[in-house]
């Protein structure tokens, strides 16, 4: 499978943890309509602060979700970044060259 | 945290190969064969190369990505203009790439090629800023519902 998509394939593969479980896609769907802070969050889905917490750090963890506390509460949303980040363009962009220079390699000795 | 707006970003791959510099510059120089390693590829289709190799000359590619990809069917489009040009040496080429009709990065490529004991050492130093097109976040909300879509395809099978 060529690297590129093996990357993609890498990237999926963690996103379905994070979004593997259907409280977490709650979660992200609430916040996908506006910021919530982690109290709003626990009540519309009626389950503890707890449960709340460690599913944000999963989401967290993958980038889907920021958290910030300003004084007492702590507001959660969506981090728009989180599916294709400025890292991940130039990533790529260094993907395809590898790719290139070994295409390069290849079409010079078949000559 | 917010994102910056650019990201600037400098990489260097060096490869080697048992060929001639002159060989390895040609197939630079020579749209037909530039076309075989440069532009063709297993994640996209190739809609248009051009290439005018000289220096203020342009090269203009157009791609569009297939199934397997993050973006299946979102079409990318590279323009570039060669800066300079020192035959079996050095190429220096810099332009833009867009995807989906918006902006994502402007880029200055340098290849190096040094004769070597086995043929031919090439240096490609990369030298990318990365920004949000105006749409942007559209870009990413359209990628976003995608692997969601995917998400569910997958779960449901």
């Amino acid at each position: 499978m060529p690297q590129a998509a093996v990357r993609s394939a890498n990237r999926i593969d963690r996103l379905f943890h994070a979004l593997g479980d259907g409280t977490r896609r709650s979660i992200v769907e609430t916040l996908r309509r506006k910021p919530h802070s982690v109290s709003h969050l626990a009540g519309s889905l009626g389950i503890s602060l707890t449960a709340v917490g460690q599913h944000l750090q999963i989401l967290e963890a993958s980038k889907l979700v920021l958290t910030k506390k300003s004084g007492r509460v702590r507001e959660c949303r969506l981090n728009a970044a989180g599916f294709q980040t400025l890292e991940d363009w130039a990533r790529a962009h260094r993907t395809m060259w590898e790719e290139r220079l070994d295409q390069l390699g290849k079409l010079l000795d078949e000559e | 945290m917010s994102e910056p707006s650019v990201l600037h970003n400098t990489f260097v791959i060096e490869r080697s190969y048992p060929h001639a510099p002159q060989k390895v510059f040609a197939a630079f120089a020579d749209p037909a064969k530039k076309r075989r390693w440069f532009a063709e590829g297993h994640s996209h289709d190739v809609d248009e190369f051009t290439m005018d190799f000289r220096v203020g000359g342009k090269e203009h590619s157009a791609y569009t990505f297939k199934e397997g990809t993050p973006f299946p069917g979102v079409p990318l489009v590279t323009e570039s203009t060669f800066l300079d040009i020192m035959p079996d040496e050095r190429i220096v080429q810099a332009g833009n790439m867009a995807i989906g009709g918006k902006r994502i990065s402007a880029t200055m490529v340098t290849i190096e090629l040094q004769p070597a004991d086995a043929g031919t050492k090439l240096v490609c130093t990369h030298q990318g800023a990365f920004f949000e097109g105006s749409g942007g976040p559209e870009m990413r909300e359209q990628g976003w519902r995608k692997l969601l879509d995917q998400l569910e395809a997958n779960l449901a099978t």
